[in-house]
C-alpha cells in the first residue's frame, strides 16, 4: 500500500523551507515583484543553508535530495515567491546535464564551486526561433582542433545576466535534427559570451531572465557534455528530472492563493454574514482544495515514481501540467473571491495569478506536455 | 481551620509594586475573614513598604535584615521567603507576577517543598488543594491548575485582582529568620540598575494601556504618531516584530511570541497587521483595538474595536481626541 | 565552557488548540510540537558561547513524550549542538512544572555542566518557574529574563543584564550558574539543510525521570478553557478622522469602560 504520510525526517525538511520561505522570502515578495528587483541576498542566504543545489550529490558538496525531497522544499518555497523559486532553483536544471552526462572528472571541475560558494549557473536551451521544438535549434557549434566554436542566441534564461557557467545546447549540424545536437559548459569569462538586458516580465518579477549572445565563443572539447549527438537526449533527459519540481512550485502558489481566499472570505461579509457562508464562495473554495489536492498528490507521485528509477515521463508530465494549469484556475478563483480588491496590486493574488501564468509556459509548455502524455498513454494501447 | 498567607512585598521605589498589594487583597480572600496574613519585606526602604501593607490590612511584617541578601541572587532570597514561610506557618506564599516574582516563585517552591503556579489571574480553595486559573498558549486558552500537597507558592498576574479596601492596621514587625545562605548562592553580584527614565511612561510589562506600533507606520520617523498617543493615554509603547527587526525600535518593545507577552486593560494596534507571532503576545488584553488601512487584516479577527483607514490620518486624530477630553 | 541547553517540546504557535473531551487539560492529537522561540533563542545563546570559548561544548536535553523530544533534540543537533539526552518520565511528571525540574536535574547531574541555559519560559504555559526550581534543586544560583549573556574572559565570569520592573540591571556571576533568558533578542540561525539530513542520524541518549514522593506537592491540571470566540472587531464607521477618533474614545470610555 502507498503510504501518504511524510516522515519526520521529510517534515523537518519541509519545515526549515517554510521557515525559510516565511521569513526571509515572504517580507520582500510584494516589493520585489514591483520593483522587479533581483534579490541576491535572499539568493546567498538560500545557498547558505542547502537550499539551492539541492540535486547535487553530497559528495560535491551538495544536499543531495530526492526528488520527492525536493519537490516539498520548493512547493514550500513557492508559496513565498513564485519568482524567487524559479531563480533559487535554476541552477538545479543547469546543473542537471552535469549530473547526467559529466565525466567523474568533469563533475570535479564543476560542481564543487557551486555547493561551497554563491554561483548561479543557466541552462541555456530555448532560443528565439522556438522553445518547444528543440531538435530545430539554430546556435550552431563548429569544431576547430581541440575547441568548438560556438554562435547563436538563447532566449528566457533564467539567471543569465547573474550567471558564472551555462550549460549549452547548439548543433553541430542543423540538418541532422535531434542527432547533430551537443551540449557544452560555458563560463561567464568566455570571449564572445554576453547576456542580454533583463527582459520586463508579467510575473516571476523577483526572478531574472535575458537573452545570452555566443558570438565566436570558443570551447575547450573537454568542456563538451557527453559525445557529440547525444545533446538532445541530455535535454530531454534532464527535463524529465526537473519537470516535476514545477509541478511542486505551482502547488504552492495555487495554496497561496487558497489560502488568502479562504482567510478573505472568513473576514468579508455581505448581505449580513462572511461571504465564506455563500454557497457561491463555499464552491469555488472546495474546487479550489481539490485542484490543489490533486495538484500535490500527482506532483508526489511522479518524484516518488522517479526515485524508484524509473523514467516518469507520463507522471512528471501529468503533475507539471495539472498542476500549472491548476495554479493559474485557483490563483484565477482567488481573485474572483476577493473582487475589486483581487484586481488590486494592494492585494497578493493578482500577483499569484501572473506568477501561475508562467508555470504552464516553461520547462516545455503545457501544449507539449500534453503532445508527450498522448504519446505515452497511446503507446500502452497500439 | 484558616490558612495562614505569607505574601512577599516586592520592592519598587520608596515603597512597594502595585501588584503587592494586588496580592494582599487576593490573600485576605484565600485566609478567610480572619485569617492571618503575613507580609515579608527587604531591610532597604523598609519603613514606608511596611507602612503600605499596614494600609492593605496586613497585621504581621517580616523584615529580612541581612543586606547580603540584598543584590545576590534570588537564591538567596528564595531560602529567606521559604524561611518565613515556616515561620509564620503559611500555606501559600504569595508574590507579584512580574519578573521579580516570576523568576522567585519556582525556587521558593524547591526551598519550601511546595507546588507552585505563575501568573494566576484566578484563585480559589477546592478542600485542601488550591485551584489557580491563568491564561496559556498566549492567551489563546485559560488553563486551571489543581495545586496539591498542602504547601503552595502562586504568583498572581498584574490587573488580575482588585487592590484590597481593609481598615488600615499598624503592623507588628519582627526580623525575619535568618538561615545560612550557601556561598555558591552569594557568588553573583549585582553591578547596578539603570532605573527606567521616569519621563518615558509605564514600563511594558506592567502599564494598564499598551499602544503598539507595525510595519504599518513604514518608517522610524513615523514612528512618533504612536509614542504621541502613548503619552497622551499615559501609555507604555510597544511594537511589533517588523519595527524591532527593521531597528526602528529597540527589541526590548517587541511584543509577540518571540518578544514580551502583555494583557493591559486596553491594547491599541496601529499598523499591524496581525500575524500569530504577535497576536500570542496580546491576546489576553482585555480589550483590543485596532487601526489598519487593510479591512482584512488578521488584526481585525482578535480585535474588539476596529478602525480600517488612514493611520497617519487616524492615530493623530485620536492623539488630539484624548488629549481634548483629558484636557492636556 | 560544558554547556546544557534545556528544551521543551510545545505546540507549534499555529496549533488550533481544543481541550479534551472531559475538558482538563489541552488535547494534543494531531498537534505539531517544536523548539519553542524561547528555546531557539537559547541554543542560538549556547551555540555563541560555544563559538567564542574554544574547547567548548554544548549539550541539548529535552523532557517528555520520545516522539516530541526527539524532533526537539534532531532540531537542536542540526543547529550545531553537540549531544543530545531526552528524559523520560511519567506522564505526570510532565505536568508539573517542578517535577520537570527534578527530571532536568537527573540528566544535568549525568552531563558536565559549568552553564543550564533555558529559555525565558515555555512557550505553551508560560510559567517561568523552571529556571529558579532548577537551580534550587542543583544547588546553583539562577537568573530568570536575562538578556545580553556575554563570557568576561578576563574576570572568568558571566556579564548580563536583566530587565526588571526596577529598570536595567546588570549582573556578573561566576560558574556554575543557570541562566533563563529573557525574549529573542538574538537572531536565532537556520539550520543548513545537509545538517538537518544528518541529525536524522544522530545518537540521542536516554535518561530516566526520577519518580516524586506519592503525597508530595504536585500540580495538575484540572481544566482547560478557550476563551469565546473573538467575533471579530466591531467595525467604527466614519466620514472623517475627526469622527473615527470621537466615536472610539466614547466607545472605549462609555462602552469598553476602559477610558479614561
Amino acid at each position: 500500500m502507498p503510504d501518504f504520510s511524510l516522515s519526520p525526517e521529510l517534515e523537518s525538511l519541509r519545515d526549515m523551507a517554510r521557515k525559510f520561505a516565511r521569513t526571509e522570502m515572504v517580507p520582500h515578495a510584494a516589493e520585489c515583484d514591483r520593483s522587479a528587483r533581483f534579490p541576491e541576498e535572499i539568493y546567498r542566504k538560500a545557498h547558505a543553508l542547502g537550499l539551492m543545489n539541492l540535486n547535487v550529490p553530497a559528495e560535491f558538496g551538495g544536499t543531495g535530495l530526492s526528488l520527492l525531497e525536493q519537490c516539498l522544499i520548493v512547493e514550500e518555497l513557492a508559496y513565498a515567491c513564485g519568482g524567487m523559486t524559479t531563480s533559487i532553483i535554476a541552477n538545479c536544471l543547469a546543473l542537471e546535464p552535469i549530473l547526467l552526462a559529466a565525466s567523474p572528472e568533469q563533475k570535479q571541475r564543476y560542481l564543487p564551486s557551486f555547493c561551497s560558494e554563491y554561483h548561479l549557473a543557466s541552462f541555456c536551451l530555448t532560443e528565439p526561433g522556438g522553445g518547444s521544438d528543440a531538435g530545430a535549434l539554430r546556435t550552431r557549434a563548429r569544431r576547430e582542433g581541440e575547441e568548438y566554436v560556438l554562435d547563436g542566441e538563447k532566449c528566457f534564461i533564467t539567471n543569465a545576466p547573474h550567471a558564472s557557467l551555462y550549460t549549452v545546447f547548439a548543433t553541430l549540424d542543423p540538418a541532422a535534427r535531434h542527432r547533430g545536437i551537443a551540449a557544452f559548459v560555458v563560463p561567464r569569462s568566455a570571449k564572445g559570451l554576453t547576456p542580454g538586458k533583463d527582459e520586463e516580465k508579467m510575473g516571476h518579477r523577483a526572478s531574472s531572465t535575458s537573452t545570452v549572445r555566443f558570438d565566436g565563443v570558443r570551447v575547450p572539447v573537454a568542456d563538451r557534455l557527453g559525445a557529440e549527438g547525444e545533446g538532445f537526449a541530455l535535454a530531454m533527459r534532464t527535463l524529465d528530472q526537473t519537470r516535476t519540481p514545477i509541478g511542486a512550485l505551482a502547488t504552492g502558489i495555487a495554496q497561496a492563493a487558497l489560502d488568502h481566499a479562504a482567510r478573505y472570505a472568513l473576514k468579508r461579509e455581505t448581505f449580513g454574514k462572511p461571504i465564506a457562508e455563500h454557497q457561491a464562495i463555499q464552491i469555488k473554495l472546495a474546487n479550489m482544495a481539490q485542484a490543489v489536492h490533486a495538484s500535490r498528490l500527482l506532483t508526489w507521485h511522479a518524484a516518488w515514481t522517479i526515485d524508484r528509477g524509473q523514467k516518469g515521463t507520463l507522471e512528471s508530465s501529468i503533475a507539471k501540467c495539472f498542476a500549472s494549469d491548476a495554479a493559474l484556475h485557483v490563483a484565477d478563483e482567488a481573485i474572483q473571491t476577493f473582487g475589486g480588491y483581487g484586481y488590486m496590486k494592494e492585494y497578493p493574488v493578482e500577483k499569484l495569478l501572473r506568477d501561475a501564468k508562467l508555470t504552464q509556459i516553461y520547462e516545455g509548455a503545457n501544449e507539449i506536455q500534453r503532445t508527450v502524455i498522448a504519446r505515452e498513454l497511446l503507446r500502452g494501447y497500439a | 481551620m484558616t490558612p495562614s498567607v505569607l505574601v512577599v512585598g516586592e520592592p519598587h521605589g520608596d515603597g512597594l509594586a502595585p501588584v503587592t498589594a494586588e496580592a494582599v487583597g487576593v490573600a485576605h480572600v484565600l485566609a478567610g475573614a480572619d485569617g492571618p496574613v503575613a507580609g515579608l519585606v527587604g531591610g532597604a526602604g523598609s519603613a514606608s513598604a511596611i507602612r503600605e501593607l499596614g494600609q492593605f490590612g496586613v497585621g504581621r511584617v517580616l523584615r529580612i535584615d541581612d543586606p547580603g541578601v540584598e543584590g545576590a541572587s534570588p537564591g538567596a532570597l528564595a531560602r529567606a521567603v521559604a524561611a518565613a514561610a515556616s515561620t509564620v506557618g503559611a500555606r501559600l506564599v504569595l508574590l507579584g507576577g512580574t519578573t521579580f516574582g516570576r523568576d522567585l516563585a519556582g525556587r521558593v517552591a524547591v526551598a519550601w517543598n511546595a507546588a507552585a503556579v505563575n501568573g494566576a489571574t484566578d484563585l480559589r480553595w477546592d478542600g485542601e488543594a488550591l485551584l489557580a486559573r491563568r491564561p496559556v498558549l498566549g492567551g489563546r486558552a485559560t488553563e486551571t491548575r489543581r495545586l496539591l500537597g498542602g504547601r503552595y507558592v502562586v504568583s498572581t498576574r498584574p490587573h488580575a485582582f482588585p487592590v484590597p479596601e481593609r481598615p488600615p492596621v499598624s503592623p507588628s514587625v519582627e526580623a525575619a529568620p535568618a538561615g545560612p545562605v550557601p556561598p555558591l548562592l552569594l557568588g553573583p553580584k549585582r553591578l547596578g540598575v539603570k532605573a527606567v527614565p521616569s519621563g518615558s511612561g509605564p514600563a511594558l510589562a506592567d502599564a494598564a494601556i499598551v499602544v503598539s506600533g507595525g510595519r504599518g507606520v513604514r518608517a522610524p520617523e513615523n514612528f512618533r504618531l504612536v509614542e504621541e498617543l502613548a503619552s497622551a493615554l499615559g501609555a507604555a509603547v510597544g511594537a511589533s516584530r517588523a519595527v524591532t527587526d527593521a531597528g526602528w525600535r529597540p527589541a526590548s518593545l517587541q511584543v509577540g511570541q518571540t518578544g514580551r507577552t502583555v494583557a493591559p486593560q486596553l491594547y491599541i494596534a496601529i499598523g499591524i497587521s496581525g500575524a500569530i507571532q504577535h497576536l500570542v503576545g496580546m491576546m489576553s488584553s482585555r480589550v483590543i483595538v485596532a487601526i489598519n488601512n487593510d479591512p482584512a487584516a488578521s488584526i481585525f479577527r482578535v480585535a474588539d474595536y476596529g478602525i480600517a483607514g488612514d493611520l497617519f490620518e487616524i492615530v493623530p486624530a485620536l492623539t488630539a481626541e484624548v488629549r481634548r477630553v483629558r484636557g492636556t | 565552557m560544558e554547556i546544557v541547553v534545556c528544551l521543551k517540546p510545545v505546540p507549534d504557535a499555529e496549533t488550533r488548540a481544543r481541550p479534551l473531551p472531559d475538558g482538563t487539560r489541552f488535547d494534543p492529537e494531531g498537534v505539531k510540537f517544536v523548539l519553542a522561540g524561547y528555546d531557539e533563542s537559547a541554543v542560538e545563546q549556547a551555540l555563541l558561547l560555544k563559538e567564542a570559548i574554544p574547547g567548548s561544548a554544548v549539550h541539548a536535553i529535552s523532557l517528555g513524550a520520545r516522539s516530541r523530544t526527539d524532533e526537539v533534540l534532531r532540531a537542536a543537533i542540526a543547529l550545531g549542538c553537540d549531544s543530545a539526552t531526552a528524559i523520560e518520565a511519567s506522564p505526570a511528571a510532565f505536568e508539573d512544572p517542578i517535577a520537570v525540574a527534578a527530571g532536568l536535574r537527573a540528566a544535568i547531574e549525568g552531563l558536565p555542566h559549568d552553564l543550564v541555559l533555558l529559555g525565558k519560559q515555555s512557550g505553551d504555559e508560560e510559567e517561568g518557574l523552571v529556571p529558579g526550581a532548577l537551580g534550587e534543586l542543583l544547588g546553583l544560583p539562577h537568573f530568570g529574563f536575562v538578556v545580553d549573556l556575554r563570557w568576561d574572559a578576563t574576570s572568568q565570569r558571566l556579564r548580563f543584564g536583566r530587565s526588571t520592573e526596577a529598570g536595567e540591571e546588570s549582573w556578573e556571576a561566576p560558574l556554575p550558574c543557570v541562566i533563563g533568558l529573557q525574549q529573542a533578542w538574538n537572531d536565532p540561525r537556520t539550520a543548513k539543510l545537509p545538517a538537518i539530513l544528518k541529525s536524522r542520524r544522530a545518537p540521542i541518549a536516554t535518561v530516566r525521570a526520577p519518580t516524586g514522593p506519592p503525597e508530595g506537592p504536585t500540580s495538575e491540571p484540572a481544566r482547560f478553557e478557550l476563551p469565546p470566540p473573538r467575533t471579530g472587531a466591531k467595525m467604527i464607521e466614519y466620514r472623517t478622522p475627526a469622527e473615527a477618533a470621537t466615536k472610539l474614545v466614547r466607545i472605549l470610555s462609555e462602552e469598553a469602560k476602559v477610558f479614561p
